[in-house]
């Protein structure tokens, strides 16, 4: 009889097992009618693409990173999103590894209201009527510092060399941030450096390391670290100058002598996605004016269409130091391109922060 | 019920019943530990081509990581970080457990309170303590209400100390548990037995006890040290640049620097470091530990 009984129990077991898997396609279909969209985050939000929320209700699930060369190796790992956020610097790489497929400007609505300077980018162009990645942001990189804490320091990116600020400095975590800097202040080209580019840079990092509390890329704490004074400079994107500027700190962004960091990041579409009519609707309602405009106002980062700006006050567009047009600001600033020692950079740099 | 099957039909369900609960396991060993091992040992000494699982065979990655001091440097670190958890961890649980096993009246509701922080997920204790240590954190103006220090500290989050405290916090029950049960099993009459011969508290608690608990106590140390060398979360959100470890560096291979095999290269020398010095802790133990 215990044979019987396990043998039953057996059984019932392996129903419910089966009635579980049965139940199971009609979910996985469900979410496939979706599109996973890979970003950065804070660029998730809804608001940034209520046109496509409206015509799809729950049609969008989010995944988001840190860091784009993260997400790089995650995608290259296999997972599969429909639509990516990486930078500009990334993008020849996304599209060598065969990661991505090109997109056709002609269903991409406000194509000709994108910046020319954004749309003629070298590495987008994927022949004739297609580019690899749709330009969406940009904006800049530079030192959010407390101007009761640091008085009148000289505008340079040396001020996170400083000493007097040993121990109250945080800077980005990234490639494409930090070893910029480091490359700029040793006068070394950034984007193509021989091997002993590349030691003066460790070198000029190496000093940095004992200053600083940490290396990061998680901008709330950064925030916060400056709003109650642990830090007193810190290397940010403009939207943290925004965002503690909304809370009354006093803080300003610098306008380093050496140049602030611009980049620029968009969509790309992932190989063979079965979501391209979701994508293109999703690119077509982030280039939207209103989503740009929002994009412009929270976080005061630049959109890439001229009717985004168009839509902001003027008023609004000096409070966040943006002028109307970026190729104003790219004659001051240094554009984030390509690096061609992009892993060699990364594997200098991560054994500088572990102390080699 | 059994009698009225005969006993090779109860010695074959027997053996259907062991193969059924033993088949889980095996396939859990085999398929998710041993093979994704094995993958981890093949990718250690391939070449990197900028593919994920590298092209060729070469023993290239374990040159460089012994050609490079930061390594060793690193993997130090992680093994006095780990050990100063580890110590930490034990010698605050064994008085806990202690107390749990020998006088504790509400026993239930202390385990229940010992294990109450796994109920949040790890990030959030991890932010907790962030709350603690911040510059205008709780202990921060707790001691400045005291008159300990004027101006705030610097020197609490982002230490190597903050990640030392964090994961002992983190690990506590780890500890608690393997050394509470080993107490429990103590019987009771040896203490007896010892009091009754004249043994004062403290003999008895270095010659009965103590010796007694070892198991649960080496047990306890080698499941908090073994998850700590390898931590990169904890450095990497309460620690500063002078406590990367090697969890750290590890994931860097695997992510920003692209070079998988390197990667596994680095993993497999701390597992081997890691098994060495167990093997170390377990030889001394058999060797001067009071058991007899």
């Amino acid at each position: 009889m215990l044979p019987n009984t396990s043998r039953r129990v057996l059984a019932r077991i392996l129903a419910a097992a089966l009635a579980c898997t049965t139940a199971l396609p009609p979910l996985a279909a469900h979410a496939a009618d979706k599109l996973t969209y890979f970003t950065w985050s804070g660029y998730e939000l809804p608001e940034f693409s209520t046109a496509f929320n409206e015509a799809h209700p729950d049609g969008v699930e989010t995944s988001t990173f840190g860091d784009d060369d993260d997400a790089f190796t995650k995608v290259k790992a296999g997972f599969r999103p429909d639509l990516a956020h990486p930078c500009y610097d990334k993008v020849a790489r996304w599209a060598k590894e065969g990661l991505i497929e090109p997109i056709d400007t002609a269903r991409i609505k406000n194509w000709d209201k994108i910046f020319p300077v954004f749309r003629n980018l070298p590495d987008l162009q994927a022949g004739p009527g297609k580019v690899w990645m749709v330009p969406w942001d940009w904006g800049n990189t530079s030192i959010l510092y407390r101007t009761d804490l640091v008085k009148d320091p000289a505008p340079s990116w040396n001020l996170l060399w400083d000493k007097a600020y040993a121990g109250r400095m945080a800077t980005i975590d990234a490639v494409h941030d930090t070893p910029v800097v480091a490359a700029l202040l040793v006068g070394v080209n950034p984007f193509d450096m021989s091997p002993a580019d590349m030691d003066k840079v460790a070198a000029k990092l190496r000093e940095q390391r004992p200053l600083l509390s940490s290396y990061t890329t998680d901008m709330t704490s950064v925030e916060q670290a400056l709003a109650s004074g642990q830090l007193v400079a810190a290397m940010t994107w403009n939207a943290s100058a925004v965002a503690l500027k909304k809370q009354n700190v006093p803080v300003d962004f610098m306008k380093p002598k050496e140049g602030m960091l611009t980049w620029a990041c968009g969509f790309v579409m992932l190989k063979d996605t079965p979501h391209a009519d979701l994508a293109y609707d999703f690119i077509n309602s982030r280039l939207e004016a209103s989503s740009g405009k929002k994009l412009i106002e929270d976080y005061g980062y630049g959109a890439s269409t001229t009717s985004a700006f168009a839509a902001v006050p003027k008023e609004t567009l000096e409070s966040l130091q943006l002028p109307a047009d970026p190729e104003v600001t790219l004659k001051s600033t240094v554009f984030t391109g390509p690096m061609k020692q992009a892993d060699d950079l990364a594997k200098m740099f991560e054994k500088v922060k572990a102390g080699g | 019920m059994a009698e009225t099957g005969t006993t090779a039909q109860n010695g074959r369900a027997d053996g259907v019943f062991r193969a059924a609960l033993a088949l889980p396991g095996t396939a859990v060993t085999l398929g998710l530990i041993l093979f994704a091992l094995g993958l981890l040992a093949l990718l250690a000494f391939r070449v990197n081509d900028g593919s994920l699982f590298g092209a060729g065979l070469t023993l290239g990655n374990f040159r460089t990581l012994a050609a490079e001091p930061l390594y060793g440097l690193v993997i130090l670190r992680s093994l006095v970080i780990a050990g100063l958890v580890t110590l930490a961890t034990v010698v605050t649980a064994f008085p806990v457990a202690y107390y749990l096993s020998f006088h504790a009246r509400a026993r239930g509701l202390i385990l229940f309170l010992v294990t109450l922080p796994f109920w949040t997920s790890y990030l959030l204790r991890v932010f907790a303590w962030k709350i603690v240590l911040a510059y205008n954190g709780v202990l921060n103006s707790g001691l400045m209400a005291l008159g300990v220090w004027s101006e705030p500290s610097t020197a609490l989050l982002n230490t190597p100390a903050a990640v030392v405290l964090t994961l002992a916090h983190a690990y506590a029950p780890f500890a608690i548990l393997p050394i509470l049960v080993a107490l429990d099993a103590i019987p009771r009459s040896l203490v007896e037995a010892a009091a009754d011969l004249g043994a004062g508290p403290l003999t008895i608690f270095r010659r009965i006890i103590l010796p007694n608990a070892m198991p649960g106590v080496l047990a306890g140390a080698v499941v908090v040290f073994v998850p700590t060398v390898g931590d990169y979360v904890t450095p990497a959100l309460v620690g500063g640049p002078a406590s990367t470890m090697i969890g750290s560096l590890i994931q860097a291979q695997f992510g920003k620097a692209q070079d998988w095999p390197f990667g596994a290269a680095l993993a497999v020398v701390v597992m081997l470091v890691i098994l060495a010095v167990i093997l170390l802790v377990r030889l001394a133990d058999r060797r001067f530990g009071s058991r007899t």
